[in-house]
């Protein structure tokens, strides 16, 4: 190739040399080093304790790594465990959403599927859910809330948020180490890192970091990094902030022609009738009961959770997404994740907690 | 010579001897082929190239090859809604591709269903086959050396041969787009449009919507249009280019299919392709547009400097 033949290739040399650099430089210069006045994580927590943010809209993105497989979205399994499938899609994989709030009444969450989105409009006391992939909606009406309940809330013998603060950080004491973290930015803006640190080596997770608006005291971003992992298994994070009341018209739903409408009724514990005041009280007591049965071992980080024998419903426990998800191993199967172990015992029972399986299937032959 | 000169498609470029370069384009007998476009390189720089991209676009639709991928395109939609209305029992919301169920409430939805069955295969096919044709076309029937007659003339031409395959990109989307409109409309009520979220727009703002969707299809097939460039100087074949840019784009979906490749698919030009589903969102969600748009202005970019660099040092032999 001849010299002069060489300088008409130089665009393509230089071209994708530059869009590579830019694509480093862009995340690095993103996550700038950020220096702010240096606070206690007592302060950083009467900061959040003194938000006042109760207009926004934002983007938050949700990653996992929890070592799941990942789940089908689609398919039979899919629809055939719509309730669970759709709860634990939720905790698995990456999702965006887009959130937008305007007082303590006006709510609206987007999940923004692929083709498809998942909305929660609530305003006052009326909350819908509306699932574009079946194009369906549902309709719950809140009861009326208690003006004097609100009131106590939010004026009657509240404690300062630097007390809340203190006491919080006196409770968790003996368990975690509370720090603050280099700061950095979140959606652009300016945080103080709150990091938890759990005091025992007996747990998985490693640290819980949570990342505060240097301004506004809103938490912006909270991360769980499994013990002796670099990524996070766990995050959920602004990307896009801004502050101010978002368009009125978003807090308004009314469901689209054509949807498949359910009216889903709450549980009204004021205005029960006799029949269901007795189902109430039968409810009541089989709640009892099974939380009698419950035992936690343990307290703090490595805290193991005991569920009594017949806990989990045949139909989930014969499931084959369980079997899917699960491994066999001595004395049951388990389930273990970057953050979470459960073991579900061949009698029945189950144990579940922040802590190796190892540890779970000890607790199952001790106990 | 004016860009609505009635020439043939290329079948008569061979048989021109040579171009007629030096007398004035009117009083010569008017050269056939693409070799009336040497005359016009001929002329000053801005009239040359407005009459070079004029004469591009002339050729390229008046091709009955066009014409017929544009049909084709077009019976997309009329399809999926003939189907739709023939089908006696209704839809399943979630079965089929993504709308299907919307169609028989509001004919609107038939643009965007064709379009979403179309963004895999459909318009990649037909835009590989005109950006793969560009520059190995005119070597394979022996016209490109009559368009590099003038000096200087290899970059303007590298040019005006990529905003014909995009002006093509355009025509292909629209004509889906517009084709699934008007069918929808004529089998199907039309009226006030429901959004992925839920909340409900009235026909004209939906029109607009299918527009800006359209703009963002046109965008998405920019840069495999490029990489359709820069395999297009890379040989004589035609087909061959035509092959090489339709594998690419349907690779390119493959990978992005895999979990593994996570780190790669920010990368891959059809990463966004069916994100403008954001467009269909209340409020819209601009995000996968800009990171979209950004994409392919890099694909144009590396490619184009590619195809800059192979076509600007080629021996043109034919």
């Amino acid at each position: 190739m001849t010299p002069r033949n060489f300088t008409k290739w130089l665009p393509a040399i230089v071209i994708p040399a530059v869009i590579a650099v830019g694509a480093l430089a862009v995340p690095l210069t993103a996550g700038a080093a950020v220096d702010l006045p240096d606070k206690t994580p007592a302060q950083v927590l009467a900061l959040v304790g003194t938000s006042t943010v109760d207009a926004l809209s934002g983007t938050i993105e949700q990653t996992s790594e929890l070592g799941l497989p990942e789940l089908p979205t689609t398919g039979p399994t899919a629809s055939g465990n719509a309730g669970a499938a759709s709860a634990l899609e939720l905790l698995t994989g990456s999702h965006t959403g887009r959130v937008y709030l305007n007082g303590p009444d006006n709510i609206r969450l987007q999940v923004l599927d692929n083709l498809a989105e998942r909305d929660l409009v609530g305003n006052g006391s009326d909350v819908w859910l509306y699932n574009s992939k079946d194009n369906s909606a549902a309709h719950v009406t809140l009861p009326a809330k208690d003006a004097a309940d609100t009131d106590a809330t939010t004026h009657g013998g509240m404690a300062t948020p630097e007390e809340v603060a203190a006491k919080f950080l006196a409770a968790v004491d003996p368990s975690t180490t509370v720090s603050v973290g280099t700061d950095g930015s979140v959606a652009g803006r300016s945080v103080y890192d709150l990091v938890l640190t759990p005091k025992t080596t007996g747990t998985l997770v490693g640290t819980v970091s949570i990342s505060v608006d240097s301004e506004t005291g809103l938490p912006l971003a909270v991360e769980v990094t499994a013990r002796g992992q670099e990524k996070p298994a766990f995050r959920l994070a602004f990307t896009e902030l801004s502050l101010g009341a978002p368009d009125a018209s978003l807090f308004t739903f009314s469901p689209p022609a054509g949807a498949s409408v359910t009216e889903q009724a709450l549980p009204d514990t004021t205005s029960l009738d006799k029949k269901d005041a007795a189902d109430h009280a039968t409810m009541k007591a089989e709640a009892e009961k099974f939380l009698a049965g419950v035992t936690i071992s343990g307290t703090g980080w490595d805290a193991v959770v005991e569920l009594p024998a017949g806990s989990v419903p045949a139909e989930l426990s014969s499931s084959p997404l369980l079997a899917q998800l699960t491994t066999a191993v001595t004395g049951g199967r388990v389930i273990s994740t970057a953050l979470v172990s459960v073991l579900l015992t061949d009698d029945g029972r189950v144990f579940a907690g922040a802590v190796p399986s190892e540890r779970l299937q000890a607790a199952a032959v001790g106990g | 010579m004016s860009p609505s000169d009635p020439r043939e498609p290329a079948v008569t470029g061979p048989a021109v001897t040579g171009p007629d370069s030096t007398g004035p384009a009117a009083s010569v007998p008017e050269p056939t082929g693409h070799a009336a476009i040497a005359t016009a390189v001929a002329r000053p720089r801005g009239a040359s190239g407005a009459a070079l991209l004029g004469s591009e676009l002339t050729v390229l639709f008046r091709r009955r090859r066009t014409w017929a991928m544009l049909a084709a395109l077009a019976a997309i939609p009329v399809l999926i809604a003939i189907a739709v209305r023939l089908t006696s029992s209704p839809v399943t919301p979630g079965r089929g591709p993504a709308f299907l169920d919307r169609i028989t409430q509001n004919g609107l939805f038939v643009a965007i269903t064709a379009l979403i069955v179309s963004i895999p295969l459909f318009l990649p096919l037909t835009v590989g086959v005109v950006a793969g044709d560009t520059v190995a076309g005119e070597a394979n029937l022996g016209t490109l050396r009559y368009l590099l007659v003038a000096p200087a003339g290899r970059v303007r031409l590298l040019l005006v041969k990529y905003a014909g395959a995009a002006a093509f990109c355009v025509a292909a989307t629209l004509t889906v787009a517009v084709s699934g409109a008007l069918i929808g409309a004529a089998l199907f009520p039309v009226g006030p449009v429901t959004l992925l979220s839920g909340d409900t727009i009235g026909v004209g703002e939906s029109v607009l919507r299918s527009l800006l969707i359209a703009a963002y299809v046109t965008v998405s097939l920019l840069g495999l249009s490029a990489i359709g460039l820069f395999i297009s100087t890379l040989t004589e074949v035609p087909v061959g280019a035509m092959a090489a840019t339709i594998v690419l784009s349907v690779t390119a979906q493959v990978l992005d299919a895999l979990p593994q490749l996570d780190w790669l698919h920010p990368w891959l030009f059809s990463h966004y392709w069916l994100d403008f589903a954001d467009l269909l969102r209340q409020p819209i969600d601009w995000t996968s547009f800009g990171a979209n748009a950004l994409l392919q202005g890099g694909y144009i970019l590396v490619f184009g400097a590619l195809a800059y660099g192979r076509f600007v040092t080629k021996d043109i032999l034919s």
